[in-house]
């Protein structure tokens, strides 16, 4: 008996355990959001799916999850997009070359890439759910003839809180997928659209019978979208969300993220949208 | 202009019998701006309305001492313009062209005669001034809740 609690143990602090990683690059993307790259102390890649997120550890200050927003066809370089909005990302945004930080992961089931293959793909991201759904882009744009049309349709505070704003110039410049961007508040800086995301898809071209769309960002833009999408006639089986609870274990053992019957660490955090829409609208979820 | 052409991608037009399109067609002219173009000005008469067929169209508020603040952009198929229906017929806001775009302009006066005499075509147009209004309004009430400031 003693030899099984000790085996339990002994996994659970295994699972636990960070690997040592050092900061390789250093990028802002606006003024309170980084773009980290890392690799392991280790030498040993980290492949991950697009959708997965990792447990980030600065030492002595705390750990949080943050979803990968790296290339998942270079698992060597570990790659994350955080917004300072804590005491623990305010630590990450502060990070420089050089800086070691421990890392868990990665985790959770991420965004049915497969599923899109041979159909349309609509992406929609608002703030800072580009990053999560930016490895989703780059996995597609390296297999770019295995799918239809894939559009990207992004949200944003204001011009100057846009993420990867070269890189969506570098994406639009391809023509090979369609990209329309929006902010809430315009500035005078900016020619593009002003409103919400949902304005956007009119201008986009899909197949509703044939389109799969993942969408990440805040809940509610989350909702008006998927609801959009249905009223078009995208089946809700196909639409996936990215849904973020308080995420402590990742190992579906402490039960801190459960949102109804799943753990999102272990069943999330990238659910059909008819499997999660009844439990967005429970205030108490 | 022909509007069977762009008759799918407009919301106002998709509604209208042929023989209702064949009068909305009597009234209107297309139009072409430039980039920065103003298409109406905040306070004046509103006696024209458009459907944007290629290119968008910013709505703006204009303060003294600063540059114009757009409020909302409008792309292909949509409706430019309420307050031609609407007593007292005064635009709200200004339009201006972003990019070259071209529009359908409909004598908004004629259109609201023709309503006044044929009041099955006064509902259908109602509706869909109505139901942009509302679309409008849930935008608005989304953007207002300032969704993306710590997410």
């Amino acid at each position: 008996m003693a030899s099984v609690v000790g085996s339990i143990d002994s996994d659970c602090a295994e699972a636990m355990l960070p690997r040592p990683f050092r900061v390789t690059s250093q990028h802002a993307e606006t003024k309170d959001t980084v773009t980290l790259e890392l690799e392991p102390e280790d030498g040993e890649a980290v492949p991950f799916a697009p959708g997965q997120f990792t447990m980030f550890y600065v030492f002595g200050i705390g750990e949080v999850p943050l979803s990968i927003s790296g290339d998942p066809h270079h698992p060597e370089t570990l790659v994350h997009t955080v917004r300072s909005v804590g005491a623990v990302t305010a630590a990450i945004a502060g990070l420089r070359i050089g800086d070691r930080i421990g890392i868990r992961g990665p985790y959770g089931v991420g965004w049915p890439v497969e599923q899109a293959e041979g159909r349309d793909l609509v992406v929609a991201a608002g703030g800072i759910g580009l990053a999560p759904l930016r490895p989703v882009v780059l996995d597609v744009l390296a297999r770019r003839d295995r799918f239809g049309v894939v559009s990207i349709i992004y949200g944003s505070r204001s011009p100057v809180d846009l993420l990867f704003a070269e890189e969506l110039h570098s994406w639009r410049s391809r023509f090979d997928m369609e990209i329309e961007v929006t902010v809430d508040r315009s500035d005078e800086t900016w020619f593009g659209d002003v409103g919400v995301v949902t304005g956007l898809l009119p201008r986009i071209s899909f197949d509703p019978p044939r389109t799969v769309a993942m969408l990440c960002g805040p809940e509610i833009m989350m909702k008006v979208v998927a609801n959009e999408l249905a009223s078009r006639g995208v089946a809700p089986d196909r639409v996936h969300v990215s849904v973020e609870r308080n995420m402590k274990c990742a190992i579906g053992f402490c039960g801190h993220c459960q949102f109804g019957r799943d753990f999102l660490c272990r069943q999330g955090p990238v659910l059909p949208y008819a499997q999660v829409a009844d439990r967005l609208r429970v205030p108490e979820l | 202009m022909n509007l069977r052409s762009i008759r799918e991608s407009s919301e106002l037009l998709k509604r209208l019998s042929n023989t209702e399109l064949e009068f909305f067609e009597s009234v209107s002219r297309e139009i072409h701006l430039v980039d920065g173009a103003i298409l109406f000005e905040e306070g004046s008469v509103a006696d024209t309305f458009f459907i944007i067929v290629t290119g968008k169209v910013g709505l703006e508020l204009t303060t003294p001492g600063r540059a114009p603040m757009v409020i909302q952009t409008l792309g292909p198929g949509d409706l430019v313009g309420v307050s031609w229906f609407f007593t007292p017929h005064r635009w709200n806001w200004s339009a201006r062209a972003f990019g070259e775009t071209d529009l359908v302009a409909f004598d908004a006066i004629e259109v609201r005669h023709k309503c006044e005499a044929d009041r099955d075509l006064a509902l259908e147009v109602l509706g869909v001034v109505a139901e942009e209004v509302v679309r409008r309004l849930h935008r608005t009430r989304i953007q207002l809740l300032d969704l993306y400031r710590n997410t």
